[in-house]
């Protein structure tokens, strides 16, 4: 994606504080890089293991290609959680195409990667003033993006903002916090809402042309970048396995009517931070 | 009177402390132990929600393991059912016979952890036809790998109708991943499964049968020795180079050990891999295949500290072993009661 694009998106984003998300993350880097100036140390933070399978009750065995057996209880819960009907394998699909399912994925570590940095640079450069103080601001400038979809780190930060304001739970975190992938999750999952609820979004390769641009949904529906993204989208499922057009798994359109609010989802996937990020 | 692995080489003993020990006459202690057994295998292959989901009836003593089995192989089938097919219909009919042929040899010859045949012999030659060609229903796996160093020969009798120029081999005892090599996260055997038949289930009945006292007697563990030393020296060099997980020090995404097994640190151990000169290994194959390894000997111990409870046609077979450390062995059990 091109440094236009990203300043594009800081501008589309400033609308409402959307969540952004990279392209694919380079799965080579699975260690997080360090970010720039620090303003400070950030606390360690350990969330949960992993869910598994007794964690959800969504089939995990049909339509899900390659997906790694142990990442499904992940996918499934986003779903289950944001209860968005069908979601999750959706969330897979992503998932390939952004990390190739690295939890540690992270683009803006390496020297062609200069896009994805100057990208959250202009991300979080065009929106610090319309959004809550992050307490590591600088270094999720300097982050880029990654994680398991390839979030973009002030965006990331930055998620359930405009729907509880100063209370989004991430304004205090790190931005490798990332890297784990319930946080990872819960990002994705009030992105995915967002797309849905705020965008014309006619079938599933139009969750992943707002995933690369919300702006492909609007102005840039039909247009050549549309085109390829959704065409990639297609061709990166089919490379997986997962049958978009299987209605018993996927409904041919989302619905994310259901959504129980970001202080839900972010309880169901993350749980608690601790005390000093809260 | 607790057996003594050590016959095996101090290796083993440690091999079979990597899974807890316990009671074959104690019913408790063996609904835990299979339990907790077909739970690992579940989680790693795919089937834990149809292995929750499976009715429990309650088994009396003596069929206990019989009945686990049989639940745990029905979870497979479901899940299997659930999943893309993975080979044609004439391909899983073809696997499933020499599957079938392979394990009834293999076990008369104590050698079910690793079966071997002339493909030629086989019923259907180990070929099976694909439009107007014939193809090989199995990998052709002789070259060096983590199991085994190749097998070169000797070559098929006669000649194959589908190109088979070396030994047919496959690691059943650790289904799904049968051959020495494409250790990656789907095991190779997971994949057989066409529509209407799971030669899958017939190899990860194999994995079920080595858990099972009688049939765990009948294999010969200097086979199933072998097997893992070749696999620990391969593997030893690899996990040696990753750090020791320490709880609250530990980098998300990192691989690290943990005991003698693999973790990912907020990760997938799916994803993550040891990369070698015998190839790349799936950190959940390395994790499942070691399992296998200390499984069945802990099953071995397990049977021989009871093995005067078991039929007489087991401790027969046991007592007249080609294999002189189980003999030796129940030599000791006999004296000792």
């Amino acid at each position: 994606m091109s440094r236009g694009i990203w300043v594009a998106l800081g501008a589309t984003a400033s609308i409402g504080g959307a969540l952004l998300y990279s392209r694919r993350a380079s799965a080579a880097s699975s260690a997080p890089s360090n970010a720039g100036p620090a303003e400070q140390t950030p606390p360690v933070i350990e969330l949960a293991a992993l869910p598994r399978a007794a964690d959800v009750t969504g089939d995990l065995s049909r339509n899900w290609g390659e997906t790694p057996v142990d990442l499904r209880p992940l996918f499934m819960l986003i779903e289950e959680t944001a209860r968005i009907p069908g979601s999750a394998r959706v969330f897979a699909g992503v998932a390939y195409h952004e990390s190739h399912f690295v939890t540690t994925a992270h683009n803006g570590n390496a020297t062609g990667e200069q896009d994805e940095r100057e990208g959250s640079r202009n991300a979080y450069a065009n929106s610090k003033d319309r959004n809550p103080p992050l307490r590591y601001g600088d270094q999720a400038a300097e982050f880029g993006s990654g994680g398991l979809f390839g979030a973009l780190a002030p965006y990331f930060l930055w998620t359930g903002v405009p729907e509880i304001g100063k209370k989004a739970p991430l304004l205090n975190a790190a931005p490798t916090l990332v890297f784990q992938p319930r946080a990872a999750a819960f990002g994705a999952a009030v992105y995915m809402q967002r797309l849905l609820s705020e965008y014309r979004v006619d079938d599933v390769p139009d969750i992943k042309a707002g995933w690369a641009n919300p702006g492909l949904l609007k102005k840039g529906r039909g247009g050549k970048k549309y085109q390829e993204v959704r065409t990639r989208f297609l061709e990166d499922v089919k490379a997986l396995g997962i049958d978009l057009a299987d209605v018993d798994t996927i409904p041919a359109k989302l619905d994310a009517s259901a959504w129980p609010g970001v202080p839900a989802v972010f309880a169901g996937l993350v749980g608690a931070l601790p005390k000093e990020l809260s | 009177m607790t057996p003594d692995l050590r016959c095996y080489g101090d290796d083993i003993h440690s091999l079979a402390e990597l899974v807890p020990d316990f009671d074959l006459r104690s019913p408790m202690d063996v609904q835990t132990w299979y339990a907790r057994e077909w739970q690992a295998i579940a989680e790693t292959l795919g089937f834990a929600q149809q292995l929750a989901a499976a009715p429990r009836a309650v088994p009396t003593s003596e069929d206990r393991i019989t009945a686990m089995t049989y639940t745990g192989l029905t979870a497979f089938e479901h899940a299997l059912r659930a999943g893309r097919p993975g080979v044609t219909e004439a391909q899983a009919r073809v696997q499933s016979a020499v599957i079938q042929a392979m394990t009834a040899a293999g076990l008369a010859r104590g050698e079910l952890w690793r079966v071997t045949a002339d493909p030629t012999t086989l019923a259907t030659g180990a070929c099976y036809p694909e439009g107007n060609r014939s193809m090989r229903a199995f990998y052709p796996d002789t070259a060096p790998g983590y199991f085994g160093d190749g097998w070169p020969g000797p070559p098929p009798r006669a000649e194959s109708a589908c190109g088979w120029q070396t030994p047919l081999v496959l690691h059943l005892g650790t289904f799904p991943w049968v051959y020495s090599a494409r250790l990656g996260d789907v095991g190779p055997g997971a994949r057989w499964a066409s529509p209407a038949m799971q030669p899958a289930i017939e190899g990860l009945h194999v994995v079920a049968s080595l858990m099972d006292p009688a049939t765990n007697l009948r294999q010969d563990a200097r086979q199933v020795t072998a097997i893992y030393r070749h696999f620990a020296a391969h593997t030893a060099p690899l996990v040696a180079r990753l750090p020791g997980f320490q709880a609250g020090r530990a980098t998300a995404g990192q691989l690290y050990q943990r005991g003698r097994f693999l973790y990912a640190h907020q990760g997938s151990l799916h994803v993550a891999a040891l990369d070698g000169p015998r190839g790349r290994l799936a950190a959940s194959a390395y994790n499942y295949i070691l399992r296998r390894f200390a499984s069945f000997f802990a099953v071995r111990r397990a049977t021989l500290r009871a093995l005067t409870t078991l039929p007489a046609e087991v401790q027969r077979r046991a007592a007249t072993s080609p294999d002189p450390c189980l003999r030796q062995q129940v030599e000791g059990v006999a004296r000792a009661s």
